[in-house]
């Protein structure tokens, strides 16, 4: 019946007899055990395929089934045969297992895994071969015992590999793990070795890990238990002597260096022969050994890395300690404390005299404190949010409260205001647009910091106003530009105000050109002027505080400018803010002179200087009665003549009542235009001192308007949550003080917009 | 994609157990499971030069077999789960396969055996549910008649089976 066989494989066993099938199969079986590198030839391989399916489906099983009680029910439909073979197999395989771990018991260290691993790569190409050749027993028998829920049958592959686990593995699996740990140490130690080995035996006992509930699925229980646990164990024993020698041989950034390169060692190592699974466990138990327990040591050095600027080792323990949990607070918390007395030293050093510190010099001071650690943390610390927020701390501290800030927490905004104004005033240092808006986005860096920005706002309105209206504002494009970064960072209430005004001034320019043309069509003789119309609403700006008659000449222009402007825009009343004004005026008495002299002036000095076109000499009380203007304005303007010896003084050694004034023929200046519109000292000093005041004023103001919106929108508020709530909305501007809201509060319960409820409680009254 | 290219071509070699042999392109032959593993496991070398016994099968049969596996060489091999679903639902068998099962009943019962043996799932299948078409709708005595089995069960027996399975009865 079957082929002759060939390659020294017995005739096809009777099919029905057990013991005579297992003795067929058996044969081959060793074979491809033991010798499969041999190769099997396909009769072989055919004949004990057939005999499994033979056994299997040998008449004998059918008639056993069918004298087999039908009512017990047991079996519903066909028995089938295979148990036999199943039990044949097992047990061969556990022989041929025993007969191994004889033999692993006679080796050690690197021979055993080597044993180890070749053993293993046999079994499971066998396994493989066998699973085929029992196919019909897999589909068959093994797949109704296992639907049918019966524990430890399993597919014939599974069989050899829980076989290997049970009879093998178990017994050997600590000898082989400790030869790998000595082998990791080996390498850890930087010797060479054979890693693929401990890779095939990684992926040995990951295949050993086998899900008893679904024998077609893996877990890594096995591995877990037998290689990771002892790995990981072993790791940590590993570096926690290590560490410790080193660091006590050497310098911490040495140490940091070190762990560095280990940490990136295991890292690879992984890669290289482990299996994923244990990357994150790994990296933690490295993480703890290598750098947790190590903290303290880090951190204390920090502050010594600070002092000299290593900006590399920084980096380096951030990298360090970013890999721990909550490793990197006292970082930030040294760091923060560090900028923050970095900035007060930079700015205690250039504070030595209050007064007279240029806005220039402290700004810089600033910005170059935080222009240095903004790069720190960029290039040491990754960028990362939150040694920005610490950075941002220790400015905020160091801008608002310092030695500078010591006279009044105005300080800073205003030097800042001021510096501002220095750049965007025209000047003759020619600095390109583009440098410019650099310089304004560093402003801006600092701005950002300051807690009173209404101060900040004061003060740049008040000086934006004197650019323009002195047209010395350096360019339009800039002053729009600082405009929009404010509007981007305090949003469009604050800087309203500053808009208008600069619209005001080009709506002024379009005024100027029509009036001119008005002035030509009606072919009146004018001077040469120009008008600005400034909303009073929206400019920083007084009335004059003097009476003034400003000289003919200028007022029937004047008037005719105001009968103009009330046809074109009815019901606007202008008030003419005299001390702004200004003019120039030919000087053609002089006879030595070739060229006529122009004197630059205000208003108010040109209306002086006109009233020499009658006589020579004035009397004090005649000037001051012809130009109405009262002493403090009159005096320092004919302060400016004397001093340029335009006028000459005489009948009294000071300015005032007595004195006369004549004109001085015999002026000489090597110019022949001189601006005699000079600010006098005192005068800004005392702008400066009224800023102020304004700023007590609306601060009040904003206060109880805040109080007003915020009860106006709640009704009923319990008194601390209304003063908490004003903080919140106010804060953005500047800082306020608990007693100024308490204040305000009690303001406005006089004025009776709010009431006294019961239990701490305020209502509002509308 | 260059694989199923040189499977269409590459040449396998059966020898049925009365000795003449078939020679068939790789993919005809690798429906059945048997002979893909076994190629898979000896490699393609070992069935270039020689033949692949089969010991089970005789001539006509496997002739039989092979003509089935050739019409059915580009059919998707199913996975284990819609096998099972598709499979098991259905008596239904589709014209061709029909056609082909218009055999004798001992031929139609030595592919049922053949296909078992070589692991080819589809044609157990067809084959199965071809000797179910012959059962469906007939009495126990019409099948025994039809395949030739002589009734052992005493009256008692027959029953009692009767009964367990009244349920099942279509009425």
């Amino acid at each position: 019946m079957a082929p002759a066989a060939l390659s020294g494989m017995p005739a096809q066993p009777q099919r029905d007899d057990i013991d005579h099938t297992w003795t067929y199969l058996q044969s081959g079986i060793t074979k491809i055990m033991l010798n499969l590198q041999e190769g099997v030839d396909l009769t072989t391989y055919m004949g004990i395929y057939t005999a499994v399916h033979n056994f299997c489906t040998s008449q004998k099983a059918v008639g056993f089934s069918v004298a087999s009680n039908i009512n017990t029910g047991a079996h519903r439909g066909a028995h089938l045969l295979g148990e036999d073979l199943y039990k044949k197999l097992s047990d061969y395989l556990t022989d041929h297992l025993n007969s191994l771990l004889v033999e692993a018991k006679s080796h050690t260290d690197e021979t055993l895994l080597a044993f180890y691993i070749r053993e293993w790569q046999r079994y499971t190409d066998a396994a493989k071969y066998i699973h085929h050749l029992f196919r019909y027993l897999n589909r068959h028998w093994v797949k109704r015992e296992m639907d049918e829920g019966k524990k430890s049958i399993y597919d014939v592959y599974t069989l050899h590999l829980v076989k290997w686990r049970d009879v093998l593995f178990h017994f050997i699996s600590e000898k082989v793990m400790s030869a790998v740990l000595k082998l990791v140490e080996k390498q850890r130690n930087g010797e060479t070795i054979e890693y693929n080995q401990i890779k095939q035996v990684v992926e040995s006992f990951v295949s050993l890990g086998l899900d008893e509930t679904d024998s077609s699925k893996t877990t890594l229980d096995v591995y877990r238990y037998h290689f990771e646990r002892p790995f990981l164990a072993a790791t940590k024993t590993f570096y926690q002597n290590e560490s410790k020698q080193f660091v006590a041989e050497n310098s911490v950034v040495e140490y940091m260096k070190k762990a560095e390169t280990r940490l990136e060692e295991e890292e690879e190592r992984v890669k290289m022969y482990l299996h994923g699974d244990i990357a994150i466990p790994l990296k933690k138990a490295c993480n703890q050994v290598l750098i947790a327990d190590h903290s303290n040591l880090l951190r204390d050095e920090f502050q010594v890395l600070l002092d000299n600027d290593r900006e590399e080792d920084m980096a380096r323990m951030y990298n360090l300690l970013k890999r721990i949990p909550d490793g990197l607070d006292p970082l930030r918390r040294k760091f923060e404390a560090h900028v923050r007395n970095a900035g007060l030293a930079a700015v205690a050093k250039v504070a030595s005299d209050a007064d007279k510190l240029e806005p220039k010099v402290y700004v810089d001071a600033l910005l170059e404190i935080h222009t240095q650690y903004q790069g720190l943390v960029e290039r040491a610390f990754g960028n990362e949010a939150e040694f920005t927020r610490s950075l941002d701390n220790a400015c905020r501290e160091f801008v608002n409260r310092n030695e500078v800030c010591k006279s009044g927490s105005n300080k800073s905004p205003e030097l800042l205001a001021k510096y501002t104004d220095t750049l965007l005033r025209k000047n003759s240092t020619g600095v390109e647009d583009d440098e410019m808006e650099k310089t304004l986005t560093q402003i801006m860096t600092v701005f950002k910091y300051i807690e009173d920005r209404d101060v900040f706002q004061k003060f740049y309105s008040r000086m934006l106003a004197r650019r323009l209206v002195h047209s010395n504002s350096s360019s339009d494009h800039l002053e729009t530009s600082m405009i929009s970064k404010l509007k981007e960072a305090c949003g469009f209430e604050y800087t309203n105000k500053l808009q208008r005004m600069f619209n005001d001034m080009q709506i002024s320019k379009d005024l100027n050109d029509d009036y001119k043309e008005h002035v030509a069509n009606v072919g009146a003789k004018a001077l040469d002027s120009s008008y600005n119309i400034l909303g009073t609403g929206f400019w920083p700006l007084a009335p004059p505080n003097t009476n003034f008659n400003p000289p003919e000449e200028v007022s029937i222009d004047c008037e005719r400018f105001s009968r103009y402007y009330r046809n074109k825009h009815e019901g606007r009343k202008l008030t003419w803010l005299w001390q702004l004004c200004k003019g120039e005026v030919k000087a053609n008495y002089m006879k030595n002179a070739k060229t006529p002299y122009t004197f630059q002036v205000s208003a108010y000095q040109m209306a002086i200087l006109l009233m020499f076109n009658e006589k020579d000499k004035h009397t004090y009380e005649e000037l001051a009665s012809t130009t109405q203007l009262n002493a403090e304005a009159l005096d320092p303007s004919l302060g400016v003549f004397l001093k340029a010896k335009v006028l000459i003084m005489s009948g009294s050694d000071k300015v005032g009542p007595g004195a006369t004034f004549a004109l001085n023929y015999d002026f000489k200046n090597k110019k022949l235009r001189i601006n005699l519109n000079v600010g006098i000292k005192s005068e800004t000093k005392q702008e400066e001192a009224e800023t102020t005041k304004t700023i007590e004023e609306d601060r009040k103001l904003l206060i109880q308007s805040a109080i007003v919106r915020i009860m106006k929108a709640r009704k009923k508020m319990k008194y601390q949550m209304l003063v908490t709530e004003t903080i919140t909305q106010i804060k953005h501007r500047f800082v306020p003080k608990i007693n100024d809201i308490k204040n305000s509060i009690e303001i406005l319960l006089d004025k009776e917009y709010l009431e006294r409820l019961d239990d701490d409680e305020l209502g509002y009254l509308a | 994609m260059s694989d199923t290219k040189d499977k269409n071509v590459q040449k396998v070699t059966l020898q049925s157990n009365d000795n003449s042999t078939i020679v068939v392109d790789r993919i005809v032959a690798e429906r059945s499971m048997l002979i893909k593993n076994l190629i898979e496991d000896l490699g393609d070398e070992a069935i270039a030069s020689s033949p692949i016994p089969i010991p089970n099968v005789n001539d006509p049969v496997l002739r039989k077999v092979v003509e089935w596996c050739e019409h059915h060489r580009g059919d998707t091999l199913q996975s284990a789960e819609e096998e099972n679903d598709n499979r098991k639902k259905t008596t239904e068998i589709e014209e061709w396969d029909q056609k082909f099962m218009q055999v004798d009943q001992e031929m139609l019962f030595e592919i049922i055996l053949a296909a078992n043996y070589l692991d080819i799932k589809p044609l157990l299948d067809v084959g199965c549910k071809t000797v179910a078409n012959m059962i469906k709708g007939k009495s126990p005595e019409e099948i025994r008649k039809t395949f030739n089995i002589t009734n052992d069960f005493t009256p008692e027996e027959e029953e009692q089976i009767r009964r367990e399975n009244e349920w099942a009865e279509d009425r």
